[in-house]
């Protein structure tokens, strides 16, 4: 098991797992508020997994909205990850389907961005990130259990845990400059994303900034291999 | 355990795997042609961009500066840069936080 990087993999997730239990924490106290159970809270957190989408389901339910409005928001407030996956694809040629369907059932923002941060360790070896992922999974399923049941009791909001998953990403993003090139597209990503984001409503941004940045790397890329 | 939030549950797992799923299943079975994966190469930086701006420069809403958060990420930047740990910016990122709560 060793051999093949699990272990690895759930050391590498202890970072998203700061990240996840008081967001999960949060999201099972007000889920409570909105009327689930605890296992419906549970069951959520397993199977959609996906916190944006989550926050807002239990705000479109307290306002009374039907659940196939609920799902098409979800669906479209998820498209982001159709370009994380895509890029995945290029680490798992030799994957059996139904590992890959494993993996990418658990894909989120954070083990997305954790694993890119050294393509080398995931490549052909899907284990890696099978336990970085599954133990991202269980903090947020735990969290949301622990916030369904406790709720009232734990101050998630308090002690810095607002800022783990900013912290988080920043490094993340940090880890990304590999060349001039890199830097440059942070910079005219971050510009256009603050743009979409204050001209388009939900979270477009993120999938439209990715399409247009990635965009013009192909561009400067196109460029600089003509010029040589 | 209510049927129309079972419902409700599977209904939004279904719609939310297939965007994780259909790429990685499809695409890795395919040849991709070389501009195809140097676009790939610059989407984790572009997301990651995407993710952090936005949370530095805006309030959920509008454009606005949260000073609260501007001055945590500065020496967050820093020290990532430095010491390239996720672990340490994580921690130093919660301890700044929580210590300038006091002071806003």
């Amino acid at each position: 098991m060793n051999k093949n990087g699990f272990r690895e993999g759930v050391k590498a997730a202890l970072p998203i797992v700061f990240g996840y239990l008081p967001v999960g924490l949060t999201f099972g106290v007000l889920a409570r508020t909105a009327g689930f159970t605890p296992l419906e809270v549970a069951l959520m957190s397993l199977f959609v997994y996906a916190g944006a989408s989550q926050f807002l389901a239990i705000e479109m339910i307290s306002k009374g909205m039907a659940g196939f409005s609920i799902v098409v928001a979800t669906f479209f407030i998820n498209l982001r990850h159709l370009l994380m996956s895509s890029n995945l694809s290029l680490y798992f040629k030799n994957t059996r389907l139904h590992v890959l369907g494993l993996l990418s059932a658990q894909l989120t923002d954070e083990s997305y961005a954790l694993a890119m941060s050294n393509p080398s360790r995931i490549e052909n070896k899907p284990r890696y990130l099978l336990g970085l992922q599954i133990t991202s999974q269980m903090a947020w399923v735990g969290g949301s259990l622990a916030g369904a049941f406790f709720g009232p009791l734990i101050r998630s909001s308090g002690y810095g845990f607002p800022f783990a998953l900013p912290a988080l990403f920043i490094c993340l993003l940090i880890l990304q400059i590999k060349s001039i090139r890199h830097f440059g597209i942070l910079i005219l990503a971050g510009i256009f994303s603050l743009f979409f984001k204050w001209a388009l409503p939900g979270n477009w941004y993120i999938l439209l900034t990715a399409l247009v940045a990635s965009g013009i790397g192909i561009m400067i890329e196109t460029v600089r291999r003509k010029g040589r | 355990m209510r049927a129309s939030v079972l419902g409700l549950i599977f209904g939004m797992a279904f719609v939310t795997f297939l965007p994780r799923f259909i790429p990685m299943a499809f695409l890795s079975r395919c040849v991709l042609p070389e501009k195809i994966k140097v676009g790939l190469d610059y989407v984790p930086v572009a997301i990651l961009s995407a993710i952090v701006f936005p949370l530095l420069f805006s309030d959920g809403e509008t454009i606005r500066i949260d000073l609260h958060s501007l001055l945590t990420a500065f020496p967050v930047f820093i020290f990532a840069w430095k010491v390239k740990s996720l672990w340490g910016s994580v921690i130093l990122g919660m301890a700044i936080y929580w210590l300038l709560g006091f002071v806003f």
